[in-house]
């Protein structure tokens, strides 16, 4: 139960950041889309809308929150748990409660508030989905979301990081029916979290080569899984010779993003926008040096998977 | 030295994906910024038209892009697991050619979202 | 690769074989038909001769109404990888990309899926214009088929607007912009009026009643007005209308009151199985589709589709999102749901129609009802509303059970006894002919689309054909074309993709004042979070681009 930010715009008369720094992360989230903005039903902005930040710690954003709940690290999963019990006003345990590191009276209160919401939204950031609890935690806001519209319009948003990531589940999930961690090895395409997801691979020493496209895992992976790509053959295209260029066999500088690439990205809210570059860059798209690669390998002797029974066209 | 102007400009920083941006630019590098936040002016100011590094580079010497096209060809066929990963700083014309090479040579292919 | 389509003047020749062209009147005949260039022609001298004696020759398949690519099929695909992962899986081959099919199959798995049960040409009917340019990108990557796009305009909230303010002129001149903005061919409206109030958790159930948050703006003036703009603006096909009410037992009354606002102007009723049925609630559930189909009878300026339900699993995906809460509480399965500001919304649940459920039974059974009761086949299409009644690979068996009352009457016997009493469909003897079913599935939903070139094999017509071998099971027949031919190819042969090209996107261009940007743009600052100058589709980005023209 989500929708495109102009809906917050326009109609969000309650919103919660959870586990996410919007002020310094995503800066202009509050101004152009949410908090601050006046839309169509909203239309003296800031004054039209209550804001609640739960988060483990004060952040900058704290200061624009109406309501700040500061709550233990690692009970999100409970929080959530405690909320869609008190919806339906289902009795909680007080030790629970407790162990949130928020009391109970202001969860009732925040309760009612999200109640008395005409149009209720929730932000979800990393520090929701990628804390324990991970993608529980994100499906967990999901069904609170669901659940509140059982009294009055409720969606639920992940603030999502990395510029053009949102595009990438988009793509893969069109072409091959999973949003990420998409193993094509048997010709079709397969899906485990956990199996095919390249820290895992790399850990495991899976790979026997790597094409790292718009990242610098050499610089953000935990180290068994650089030191693998440095004994594979990793081939890197970024616009800078990053940390991974250096461990990788092939680098090949191409044009950036957005800056002197033109294409597609797509929004947090699976919006697409056009590209418009601003410098001509001296580097080749990143779009066409693998087209060039795609290309090149067409030109060997084909890899065909065996038909192994599974098969069906 | 007259500047391009470029209205309606996307910054591809954060998630948020703004599209309002109005770029000026010389020839060489991005010199404003209208309406990007901090960490918009500073990705896009980041990023110039000067040629600072090798067209590409193999074992660490410079190459051309031609044999390092045909180097990652071979290593990428000749593996039995090649991953691709990454795709997030890159268009979707480009993450689409990138699942159709990961079909190609049989590989498994992933996002930052895995992570 | 699917990237390339192989472009050629491939002369071909099918001799032998009996035809059904039943826009020439043509049942049946054993007669050549010839090919050149990727068009139909009179004669050819040399080429390759298919010897198609034993089979039968139709124009290629056109589906009205399914939902292959966009944000909300998209969507879905991210909610069900237990569905993928029980699916079909589509090899990586030399000249097929890999895939995977079910409920919403991958891009690459639908071309080859449609174009392996001989249909060529696709609608896709539900397009948000915020979102136009992904679904573009979705069909461009959808090979084989020919396709066209329907834009949701039913709760756009800028034409809803302009209608509580009596500016129908306007409002006009913005749906023409719209229609050029998103590259699309037709003009949707899906439950309107109540995906608006469904922003604020609102649906619009009456006809006559205004829409949550408007005074003088009800579901009814918006069919009127939207009807009259697209007859206005000369769209080669009518309004496609999704009506309120969708699923919910006694919509019939809403319905027939729908059809009546439309009387004067054209309109095509899609997936109409889920707005026939009688009762006051699911335990009185019935069918009603003898009313409907005696009101459509007699009203020539309508056509339909079935929107016809088969057991088993589907993924109900629908910009009328109010409905889909409903069902999500019904159920209690998956559910997503996507606003998307000032158009519409969608929303998701899996779903599983049971042979032994007393409603899924019911709708099963309207479905074909419909498809039986209405006298006039060039009317009433072949559909399933893909893949909310059922998958589109399985046609065939709904083909199946049209052409054989025996088959039918066999499965209503194992319908739960109390449904035998809400329809009608054991006392239906009527069987489909070949001829018949070549209009339901290709010369009648070409002609309602306004597609000239398609559903025919008239000379200059394009050379998409499926051959079949004939064969008393219906089922069989259909599921497996000997041969299908694209724009003069041939594309599969026994059930292999042979050949991989790519099909064209039809787009139309309706007249606008130009003027009329200067009356959006603020509007659209206001109202919006992106650029107005980044709404619009390029028109580089519409793949295999074909303007049709509007009379």
């Amino acid at each position: 139960m989500t929708c495109t930010l102009g809906e917050v715009k326009n109609r969000a008369d309650f919103m919660i950041y959870w586990g996410g720094n919007p002020a310094e992360c995503h800066p202009r989230h509050f101004t152009k889309y949410s908090l601050t903005q006046k839309g169509k039903f909203t239309p003296n902005g800031r004054k039209d809308r209550t804001m609640v930040l739960v988060d483990i710690r004060e952040t900058p954003s704290a200061k624009a929150a109406d309501v700040f709940l500061q709550i233990r690290p690692g009970k999100d999963f409970e929080l959530i748990g405690i909320l869609r019990a008190l919806i339906k006003n289902q009795r909680v345990n007080e030790a629970m409660v407790a162990e949130t590191g928020l009391p109970l009276s202001k969860l009732e209160e925040l309760v009612a508030m999200m109640k008395a919401a005409r149009f209720g939204v929730i932000f979800f950031g990393m520090g929701l989905s990628m804390t324990r609890g991970k993608h529980m935690n994100s499906a967990g806001v999901l069904m609170l979301a669901a659940e509140m519209n059982a009294f009055t319009k409720f969606v639920a948003m992940p603030m999502r990081g990395h510029g053009n990531v949102t595009g990438a589940d988009v793509v893969m999930r069109y072409t091959t029916g999973y949003p990420f961690g998409v193993n094509l090895c048997r010709g079709y395409p397969r899906f485990n979290p956990g199996e095919f997801s390249t820290v895992d691979l790399l850990v495991r020493g899976d790979n026997d080569a790597c094409l790292v496209l718009g990242a610098d895992p050499g610089a953000t992976m935990p180290q068994p899984a650089i030191d693998h790509l440095a004994r594979i053959p990793t081939i890197t295209l970024d616009p800078k010779v990053t940390h991974t260029s250096r461990l990788s066999r092939v680098h090949i500088t191409t044009a950036a993003t957005g800056i002197s690439a033109p294409g597609t990205a797509y929004r947090m809210d699976e919006i697409p926008l056009p590209l418009r570059p601003a410098l001509k860059s001296p580097y080749p798209t990143d779009e066409e040096v693998v087209r060039r690669i795609r290309e090149a390998v067409a030109r060997r002797p084909a890899w065909l998977p065996e038909r192994n029974g599974e098969m069906v066209v | 030295m007259t500047l391009t102007i470029v209205k309606n400009a996307t910054c591809t920083f954060c998630g948020c994906v703004c599209d309002d941006i109005e770029l000026h630019a010389d020839e060489i590098r991005i010199v404003e910024t209208k309406r990007a936040c901090s960490l918009g002016e500073s990705w896009f100011k980041n990023h110039t038209a000067e040629h600072l590094y090798p067209d590409a580079l193999i074992d660490g010497h410079p190459a051309t892009v031609d044999d390092a096209v045909e180097a990652a060809a071979d290593y990428l066929l000749n593996a039995n697991m090649p991953l691709v990963y990454g795709m997030s700083n890159i268009t979707c014309e480009a993450q689409r050619e990138a699942v159709a090479l990961a079909e190609l040579i049989g590989g498994v292919v992933d996002s930052h979202t895995s992570l | 690769m699917g990237f390339v389509g192989l472009l050629g003047c491939v002369m071909l020749r099918i001799t032998g074989g009996k035809v059904y062209d039943p826009a020439n009147n043509i049942n049946g005949t054993i007669q050549d038909v010839c090919m050149d260039n990727g068009r139909i022609v009179a004669d050819v001298q040399g080429g390759r001769t298919i010897n198609a004696t034993g089979m039968v020759v139709f124009p290629g398949g056109v589906d009205i109404h399914t939902h292959v690519a966009g944000a909300a099929l998209n969507f879905a695909r991210a909610m069900t990888p237990e569905n993928q992962r029980a699916a079909a899986k589509f090899m990586h081959t030399k000249t097929t990309r890999a895939g995977i099919g079910g409920p919403t199959p991958t891009t690459f798995a639908t071309g080859y899926l449609y174009a392996g049960m001989g249909y060529t040409t696709v609608v896709e009917a539900a397009v948000p214009v915020l979102s136009a340019k992904h679904t573009h990108e979705e069909l461009r990557d959808t090979p084989i088929v020919d396709k066209a796009c329907c834009l949701l305009m039913a709760n756009n909230e800028i034409v809803m607007d302009l209608l509580e303010k009596g500016e129908t002129e306007r409002a006009k001149d913005v749906v023409a912009w719209l229609i050029w903005a998103a590259k699309v061919y037709g003009v949707k409206a899906v439950n309107p009026g109540g995906v608006t109030a469904w922003k604020w958790g609102k649906d619009a159930k009456q006809v006559h009643e205004p829409v949550h948050g408007y005074n003088k703006v009800t579901p009814g003036k918006i069919i009127a007005e939207l009807a009259k703009i697209v007859d206005e603006l000369g769209l080669p096909h009518p309004m496609h209308l999704h009506c309120n009410n969708l699923g919910a037992p006694g919509n019939v009354a809403t319905t027939l009151e729908t059809m009546k606002v439309l009387e004067g102007n054209r309109a095509h009723m899609a997936h109409l199985q889920f707005h026939a049925y009688g009762g006051d609630d699911w335990h009185t559930f019935r069918s009603e589709a003898t009313q409907i189909a005696d009101y459509f009878n007699k009203h020539k300026n309508l056509t339909c589709d079935a929107g016809a339900v088969l057991f088993g699993n589907a993924v109900t995906i629908t910009a009328d999102g109010p409905w889909q809460h409903l069902l999500y509480q019904l159920t209690g399965r998956k559910w997503g749901n996507l606003d998307v500001e000032n158009e519409t919304g969608c929303g998701i649940v899996p779903y599983t129609y049971k042979g032994s459920n007393l409603v899924n039974a019911v709708q099963w059974a309207v479905g074909l009802e419909l498809l039986l009761l209405i006298d006039d086949p060039w009317r009433v299409f072949l559909t399933t509303d893909h893949p909310n009644g059922a998958c589109f690979w399985r046609y065939p068996e709904i083909i199946h059970l049209l052409m054989n009352a025996d088959a039918r009457k066999e499965r209503v016997k194992k319908l739960p006894a109390k449904a035998l009493s809400r329809i009608v469909l054991a006392d239906l003897d009527r069987q489909y002919s070949l001829y018949e079913i070549a209009i339901i599935t290709s010369a009648g939903p070409a002609r309602a689309l306004g597609l000239t070139q398609k559903g025919h094999l008239s000379v200059g017509a394009d050379a998409d054909i499926a051959i079949y071998n004939q064969n008393p099971d219906g089922e069989h027949m259909f599921r497996y074309p000997r041969y299908v031919i694209k724009a003069g190819e041939i594309v599969v042969e026994e059930g292999d993709i042979k050949n991989v090209r790519d099909g064209h996107e039809f787009i139309v261009k309706p007249q606008y004042d130009p003027k009329i940007e200067d009356f959006l743009k603020p509007v659209f600052q206001q109202q919006y979070t992106m650029s107005f100058e980044n709404y619009p589709v390029e028109l580089e980005r519409v793949h295999g681009l074909q303007q049709v023209k509007i009379s």
